[in-house]
């Protein structure tokens, strides 16, 4: 179990494996780039990202706003039609911001220096599974984001209480709301069944023990922060998960944390996140084995995964279907091309399947084959034609309103009609070489865009196409990039 | 692209490549269904598979938003009523009338009629324990039919497709609009959504042409087995080998390789596209729908109906119900939409001779609070009526209209009666002859209304 991958073995296939995996893929030269390292030197580079500094600005509404609570009680204090007026307000400039947001994630992924840590970011998104629908505030959905960002790869204990006391988490599981009276049970009952232990790892007494030891842990809605109200607090004695005492919320995250399924939860659901498939019990036993050693930190669970032989297996090794976000991210980085604008952005990942910041429910997205359906399959092959042709016409089908009623579509749709979309630039995907030699430019398309090979029928299909055309221009190579994305077997990395 | 030619190539097609590749276990599981389909239809336009025209359809209407129950069901005869609503309370002389206490909204004439007609029951008071407040919660609630703590995967429609239908054509369950519902999410993704039927199809770019077209489909198909190609360029006897198709039938597992799962999907989509663009042209609307979202939506229902999909589960949605404000007009005008769409849908469907196969439910997430608001609106609630019309269904009032006596509210809501888990229990059992227990996770004693 996780010997290292075998020298001999690291290649182009296997450095573009780890770049998908890790991070969004790439360009043929960045594979070759990985591919010319060690595997130990490759795995390094990704993992220790913070020695490479990233600048990226942040949006620049995302900072503590000190006019809001008095707007806040100017509202409350408002007439009826001034008030709906002022809620209007807002909700546009959330509205607003919440594209901008999910665009500058986008962009992040794609183009920060960063890789791996955007896409474990990603991971803690989906595994702390938080809504703005719910949250209705992109101030606080950036800053989760960004404190996922900052304990990407760091400990899961730190992470956790950070994650507990973040003002998005306390809104969305109604943290906030729980008092000793009434203690609510939802932050209690979900940190274990969904973030950490999985059903079956406590007991009902366990979440409502659980749940009266973390009251009084609130969110001041003035200050946008958390805090602690001592008059909320359940100060009596509480058995959680066998330790008893006047336990606080310290004291449930550690005793979680103490469970030997912890570990073993966490690794398992990292390893089928990065892998594409869940782990055999034996690979489970090693990796939570690794991670416990470790401290409970995961950059070094990281490393020995990354670093594996199993991770490079056939069974495994573009075997995985990317996510609607690792479509349109990894789309845009193999065909050199800017992540389309922040409506276009937005309309795109929704309408496959993965809004940023609204992911279904507290679960999160169930990944996988789920992500493909008859529809969205045949959606992501017409949106190809829109990244490669800038063709807009085939994004007619997505009309974009608001996430809940409401107008925005017919807006959407002059945006759309007025913008003047771009094709990518062939030059720089292509020699002139390549543009010129039916053969060298499918086999060119083929490592750029599959990273393995097609079927030989399908290979003659495209050669057939090419046949078929007067002669190799421009517009021939862009739709042959497109049908190259037409097939099932782009869809996975 | 004329509908008889489709059929003429994908025959072709499909001999070539079910017939010819099917052996082998990568061919996509629903492919045998649709080719026994197409031969059925080919050979005898009467006759279909199961789940074609003798099937029943469930066409599900969801009223997004939570549309006010007390002002679409009106107790007018209620004092509480009339006190509770000052500026919103419908006048006794305005509502079409059921019986002495209560009457429909002034603007669901369509209803009154089906109502009249016997073609509709009126559920009163559906909803469920512990009632959340949140559209986006309580919409999740009733699309996976869960308990108000619980979290469910997968919807119950999608849970009724595994359960009744794996490996289904995938045109078992579809769904008008941009996004698959919740109710859909399934083990096994089943289900098209589509927005309209030009959109649901490859589209060739600006630059491709009917040539980019033919080669997404052949990138999209499975190779052919070279040892079959002796009976590939067959005319059609082996094809039509009943036994054949039989030993296809079923024998697909559903585990393998993402990608033999893509290339299933692909041939799905491929074959589904193609099936619902020539159904949905080949037919003619037999009703006037009135131009809206949701009777475009509907109207296209009743064409793929008419054409023979092998469609068990539509769905289809209105928006705009979140009536804060001002909600008179609002409601009016999506209220008439609504009667008037769900009016003319039944219509069509009595044209096509059709009716006695539909049964339409609507639903909303909640009603809304008892009082009025300050702003002339309702603000979210619990409680609520559903809608279910059909030619089968036990036509009238079912449950019992909730009290809206203070002391019977709860925190301002009228309280549910009827969950509306019993509801899907009885539609499961009664419409779609199917036990409802593993779908909906316990036993909910059905609701018999059809």
């Amino acid at each position: 179990m996780l010997k290292p991958i075998d020298k001999q073995k690291w290649d182009f296939t296997t450095a573009a494996h780890l770049l998908n995996r890790a991070g969004f893929g790439g360009t043929p030269a960045d594979i070759d780039r990985l591919a010319a390292m060690t595997p130990e030197q490759a795995v390094l580079y990704l993992i220790n990202f913070e020695l490479i500094p990233d600048s990226t600005p942040n949006p620049d509404w995302a900072k503590p706003d000190p006019g809001r609570a008095d707007r806040l009680m100017a509202m409350r204090n408002a007439d009826p039609d001034t008030r709906k007026t002022m809620q209007q307000e807002e909700q546009r400039t959330q509205r607003q911001r919440s594209i901008e947001l999910k665009h500058w994630w986008l962009e992040r992924m794609a183009n920060g220096p960063r890789p791996l840590q955007e896409k474990m970011t990603l991971f803690w998104h989906g595994h702390f599974a938080t809504s703005e629908q719910k949250v209705r505030d992109a101030y606080l959905m950036w800053k989760q984001n960004e404190l996922f960002r900052e304990h990407a790869t760091g400990n899961w204990l730190q992470l956790l209480t950070a994650v507990a006391k973040d003002p998005a988490m306390l809104v969305w599981l109604d943290q906030a709301q729980s008092r000793k009276e009434h203690p609510n049970e939802n932050f209690a009952r979900e940190v274990m069944e969904l973030f950490t232990l999985g059903e079956g790892h406590y007991t009902e007494k366990d979440v409502t023990e659980g749940a009266r030891a973390l009251t009084g842990w609130s969110y001041d809605n003035r200050d946008e922060q958390f805090v602690e109200r001592p008059r909320f607090r359940d100060d009596g004695v509480k058995t959680f998960l066998g330790r008893t005492g006047d336990l606080t919320g310290e004291d449930v995250l550690e005793q979680i944390v103490a469970q030997p399924q912890a570990a073993r939860f966490i690794s398992a659901k990292l390893w089928n996140y990065f892998a594409g498939q869940p782990p055999s019990d034996e690979l489970v036993t090693a990796l939570a084995d690794r991670f416990r050693r470790s401290g409970m930190n995961f950059k070094p669970l990281l490393a020995a995964i990354f670093y594996s032989e199993e991770f490079y297996s056939d069974s495994i090794v573009r075997n995985q279907v990317k996510s609607p976000v690792q479509w349109l991210v990894g789309s845009s980085r193999v065909l050199e091309r800017d992540v389309p604008g922040p409506f276009i952005s937005y309309g795109l990942t929704r309408s496959l399947g993965q809004d940023l910041f609204a992911p279904p429910n507290v679960k999160g997205w169930d990944g996988g084959l789920s992500w493909i359906n008859t529809s969205n399959l045949l959606a992501r092959y017409n949106y190809a034609a829109f990244l490669v042709e800038g063709d807009t016409s085939v994004l007619r089908g997505l009309a974009l309103g608001p996430p809940k009623g409401g107008g925005g579509g017919m807006q959407f749709q002059n945006r759309l009609d007025n913008m003047h979309a771009q094709s990518v630039d062939v030059g720089k995907l292509l020699t002139v070489e390549e543009r010129s030699d039916k053969d060298k430019l499918l086999a060119a398309l083929e490592r750029r865009l599959i990273q393995g090979t097609l079927r030989d029928s399908q290979k003659q299909t495209l050669r057939d196409y090419l046949d078929g055309q007067p002669m190799l221009d421009r517009d021939v190579v862009l739709n042959t990039i497109r049908l190259m994305m037409s097939t099932p077997e782009y869809q996975l990395a | 692209m004329k509908p008889d030619h489709i059929l003429r190539t994908r025959r072709d097609f499909l001999r070539t490549t079910v017939l010819g590749g099917a052996l082998s276990w990568t061919v996509p599981a629903f492919l045998s269904n649709t080719f026994s389909a197409l031969q059925a239809e080919a050979a005898d336009s009467a006759t279909q598979t199961a789940t074609g025209r003798d099937g029943s359809i469930l066409v599900v209407l969801q009223m997004a938003g939570g549309n006010d129950g007390l002002n679409t069901v009106v107790p007018f005869s209620n004092d509480y009523y009339h006190n509770a609503r000052p500026r919103l309370a419908i006048a006794p002389t305005a509502v079409l009338k059921i019986n002495d206490s209560i009457g429909l909204h002034p603007s669901l004439t369509g209803f009154k009629s089906l109502y009249d007609g016997g073609n509709l029951a009126l559920v009163q008071g559906v909803g469920y324990p512990n009632p959340n407040r949140s559209h986006f919660r309580s919409t999740e609630i009733w699309q996976t039919a869960s308990d108000s703590e619980r979290f469910e995967k997968y919807g119950w429609i999608g849970k009724y497709f595994d359960n009744a239908c794996p490996g289904c054509d995938p045109t078992v369950g579809v769904s008008i609009g941009n996004q698959m519902p919740q109710a859909f999410a399934s083990k096994t993704p089943t289900g098209v959504s589509l927005q309209n039927p030009q959109s649901y199809r490859f589209i060739s770019g600006a630059n491709g042409g009917n040539t980019s077209e033919q080669s997404y489909r052949k990138l999209n198909s499975p190779d052919p087995d070279p040892s079959m190609d002796a009976h590939a360029g067959d005319t059609g006897a082996d094809a039509n080998s009943g036994g054949t198709i039989g030993a296809i039938s079923g024998s697909a597992p559903h585990t393998g390789s993402a990608l033999d799962f893509l290339e299933r999907t692909a041939m799905d989509a491929q074959v589904s596209s193609d099936k619902i663009l020539a159904v949905s042209s080949k037919v003619a609307n037999q009703a006037t729908y009135p131009q809206s979202p949701l009777g475009n939506s509907l109207s296209l229902v009743a064409r793929l109906i008419g054409g023979g999909l092998p469609t068990r589960i539509y769905y289809v949605s209105q928006g705009g119900y979140d009536t804060h404000t001002n909600q008179i007009n609002t409601q009016q005008r999506l209220l008439q939409e609504l009667g008037d769409s769900v009016k003319a849908f039944t219509d069509d469907m009595k044209a096509q001779g059709n009716m006695g196969r539909v049964l339409v439910m609507t639903f909303s997430e909640f009603g809304r609070r008892v009082a009025e608001n300050a702003n002339a609106g309702t603000d979210h609630g619990a409680a609520a009526p559903m809608f279910v019309v059909g030619d089968k269904v036990r036509s009238g009032l079912l449950g019992r209209y909730p009290s809206l006596a203070p002391e019977d509210l709860l925190e301002g809501d009228v309280r549910y009666n009827v969950d509306f888990r019993s509801v899907y229990a009885g539609i499961l059992e009664g419409w779609l002859k199917t036990p409802s227990a593993p779908i909906l996770g316990r036993h909910f004693q059905p609701l018999l209304c059809a």
